[in-house]
């Protein structure tokens, strides 16, 4: 008996797991339409802005008469030589979602490798719990810790964490922002990548790169007959280069907590067929052993009943 | 009646019964042989002659005593003489039993004339006075990693092979003897109890090719075979182990050297008493078995024992009918062997040879009393570690091995690292593996897991572990693996 009651034990904690996990991946499914649904809509609102921002830099651009670059400078898009750079790394605050936060560590780790051998001095961000432990368990010394994030980042808690780093950047302490985040394509394809987002690239237009469109705009006269500046075109846009940094830091949030979600159903989901498998492999070993032990016994007792008859 | 007895030497009786391999026999109320006694059947009736030794095992009452054939009865008929020979089955002992093969009753089977000693002893003789049993513990080097970190052998003492069907019992017990007997100084007795004769004379070949040392003489010359193999009736099985015990209790008792001795397979024994008993008549017990299972096991093992004198260290494969070891032979035998190797199916389905499971197999004398405090503490830690990793199996295989904290995933790859560590090409399954055996000194063994567990080997790749000897020979493996790619 011993051995099938093993198996039984063991084919019970088996089916508590699925249970778990099976719930893990109802309750998953149902943050992922919601986390899906915020997603969206920022990326509405992030494109529009990279929009007005591409249109604004061409009629800059124009206006400059430089044709080829932009017409105007900004600190924050001024390219420096790397000295003291900044990394975020954004993970999920828990686990049982497949590869998902040892994916983003793994990136994070040969991202800050490299940084390390070329001897650059680093300030580490790291969101959610996960990724902290197992970063501070490979030896990676952490300056900040984020754990409020979860399936639903609100504009407002990432607000401070951007200005921070803008304010950093303007002063010259860091040199360059790098985001290692998941990012979400779509629903059966999620990529874990690294985004550098200080300094800003110059803005881009949905048609081409913003250096394109100047020139376009330069050309043939694009979008600058639509606007009116006022108090003018350079003073607009250092409003909106601060914003659009934080539409896209915003959006990396809103990415990395979608891509947890589907992370966390697919893994669950094949978690529950897993356990659903080895329920089926114990139970048949379970009916087995309890057979072969009835069996055995029902000859025991014949047997002696045989040899007493003599 | 009485001309024969005269003619025989012995009292006479006759068969009045034959049951399968048991036969009645009857005798003259004041002269029934004794139990155990071998009783003797010559005779020859319609062109078929029957030679067979039967040996008592009980008083039915009125003169009538119960045998069991320790040959053929095919031929036997009631009313045939049958001579009591007035002692146990006996058998040759000495030098001249050297380099010979036997069957149980001591006839040479191997075609090369008589064999002539001065001596001959009974096979069932009382186990050696506790006064004079060895308390000598002393580890037994084999070079075969996994069996000297985990699993020790005790020089005279007892060592188990168990093992289902087809996991390389046999194999591994091959190899103990080119790498034991062939090192070895003193005799060797092989037992071959029920098993293939093919592997009996594979054996004998091998054996008179192996050399001793650089001697230059065979281990064949300082090995003396007996064999009742699965060819032979339940009788002979059962009592083959006997006669190759008391050949190798003559050395021990008499050259005072260290005597090897080799079983193959001690469950055979247990399986061929049970069919004994059932054509004795006696009630069955568990699982079928003889109810005298335990006793019978108990009177075998209990002889193979080193004395002041001198040792006897055995190794015994043991079958594990059906992969249960509670099954009650193996049960039985378990409880008597100093050291005992569990072979794990699920291992050799993972292509790891030998396929001891780590955490089944255990010894007497892992013990840091005996092998130091270094040897104690990585054996353990070695088999904390598997012992986790098998934990954690379950959670792996449901939810993949991502979900696993930080330090059970250093735990498995360590694990994973270990188990394939535990392989080792054997000397006689080079053609099998195509590598040379090795043979790792108790020292590289030690250091080499010592290293895996403290991590000093993480990056290389898995299958640099598989059939090496020392940690080196992986280091190496593993360059010779990236240049592959």
């Amino acid at each position: 008996m011993a051995k099938a009651r093993a198996l039984d034990r063991r084919r019970k904690s088996v089916k508590n797991i699925r249970k778990i996990t099976r719930t893990m991946e109802l309750i998953a499914t149902a943050r992922f339409k919601k986390a899906m649904d915020r997603s969206v809509a920022s990326r509405d609102y992030t494109l529009r802005l990279a929009k007005i921002l591409a249109n604004i830099a061409a009629a800059t651009a124009g206006g400059a008469g430089t044709g080829s670059t932009l017409g105007f400078s900004h600190p924050l898009l001024e390219v420096r030589p790397t000295k003291r750079t900044a990394v975020l790394i954004l993970t999920g605050n828990r686990g049982l979602c497949g590869g998902y936060n040892s994916n983003v560590v793994r990136q994070a780790q040969a991202i800050l490798g490299q940084w390390r051998s070329e001897k650059v001095e680093l300030h580490t961000a790291v969101s959610g719990k996960r990724g902290i432990s197992a970063l501070k368990f490979r030896g990676v010394e952490i300056d900040e810790r984020y754990l409020q994030f979860e399936d639903k980042p609100e504009f407002d808690q990432v607000a401070p964490i951007g200005r921070a780093y803008l304010e950093e950047y303007s002063a010259g302490r860091i040199d360059r922002l790098d985001v290692v985040y998941t990012r979400f394509d779509s629903i059966a394809r999620q990529a874990t990548v690294t985004e550098m987002l200080l300094p800003l690239k110059a803005p881009e237009a949905p048609s081409g790169s913003a250096r394109a469109t100047a020139a376009k705009a330069a050309a043939g006269g694009l979008a600058s007959d639509d606007y009116d500046f006022y108090p003018s075109a350079q003073s607009i846009l250092e409003e909106l280069l601060p914003a659009s940094f934080m539409a896209r830091l915003f959006k990396c949030f809103l990415d990395s907590a979608v891509s947890e979600q589907v992370a966390r159903m697919v893994a669950m989901k094949a978690a529950s067929e897993n356990a659903g498998g080895l329920i089926k492999d114990l139970s048949r070993r379970y009916n087995r052993a309890r057979q072969s032990q009835i069996t055995g016994e029902i000859m025991e007792i014949l047997g002696g009943v045989e040899a007493l008859k003599k | 009646m009485a001309t024969a007895t005269k003619q025989h030497g012995g009292k006479v009786g006759h068969v009045t019964q034959v049951i399968g391999s048991t036969f009645d026999a009857e005798f003259a109320e004041d002269s029934i042989p004794a139990i155990y006694n071998a009783v003797k059947i010559d005779h020859e009736s319609k062109g078929v002659s029957v030679h067979l030794i039967g040996e008592v095992q009980q008083h039915l009452g009125g003169g009538k005593v119960r045998c069991v054939a320790l040959g053929s009865t095919d031929g036997m008929v009631r009313g045939g003489t049958c001579i009591d020979t007035g002692g146990p089955l006996s058998v040759p002992v000495g030098k001249e039993t050297l380099g010979r093969v036997f069957n149980l009753a001591g006839e040479p089977i191997d075609n090369r004339g008589p064999v002539n000693t001065k001596e001959r002893w009974p096979i069932h003789r009382d186990p050696p006075p506790i006064t004079d049993l060895s308390t000598k513990t002393e580890l037994f080097e084999t070079g075969i990693k996994v069996i000297d970190l985990l699993t020790p052998f005790v020089r005279g003492g007892k060592a188990g092979l168990f093992g289902g069907a087809g996991l390389g019992k046999t194999v591994i017990l091959t190899e103990l003897i080119a790498r034991i007997a062939s090192a070895h100084g003193g005799s060797s007795v092989f037992a071959g109890v029920g098993e293939r004769t093919r592997e009996g004379t594979d054996l004998w070949l091998e054996m008179q090719e192996a050399k001793i040392g650089d001697t230059g003489r065979s281990v064949i010359e300082q090995t003396c075979m007996v064999f009742g193999q699965m060819n032979e009736p339940p009788g002979a099985r059962l009592r083959v182990a006997l006669s190759a015990l008391t050949m190798a209790e003559y050395f021990r008792d008499t050259t005072g050297t260290d005597t090897l001795l080799f079983v193959d397979n001690i469950f055979r024994f247990s399986q061929a008493g049970s069919e004994v008993s059932a054509l004795l008549g006696r009630m069955p017990s568990a699982v079928g078995y003889q109810p005298t299972l335990a006793t019978e096991m108990g009177a075998l093992q209990e002889r193979i024992a080193s004395t002041s004198k001198g040792a006897i260290t055995s190794v015994q494969a043991v079958y594990v009918p059906a992969d249960d070891p509670t099954d009650p032979a193996p049960a039985t035998a378990f409880g008597n062997l100093d050291a005992f190797l569990y072979l794990e199916r699920s291992i050799s389905e993972k292509g790891i040879y030998p396929a001891v499971d780590p955490l089944a197999s255990s010894s007497r004398i892992l013990d840091p009393q005996y092998v130091g405090e270094r040897h104690y503490k990585i054996a353990r830690r070695v088999q904390r570690t598997l012992q986790r990793y098998r934990e954690l199996q379950d959670i792996i295989a449901i939810l993949g091995v991502d979900e696993l904290s930080e330090e059970d995933k250093l735990v498995v790859h360590r694990a994973r690292r270990m188990e394939r560590f535990l392989s080792q090409p054997f000397l006689v399954a080079e053609v099998f593996t195509g590598k040379p055996g090795e043979i790792t000194s108790l020292a590289d063994t030690i250091r080499s897991f010592e290293e895996i567990a403290d991590g000093k080997w993480d990056h290389l790749p898995e299958p640099a572990f598989m059939y090496v000897g020392s940690i080196e020979q992986a280091e190496e493996q593993a360059k010779k693996l990236a240049a592959k790619k």
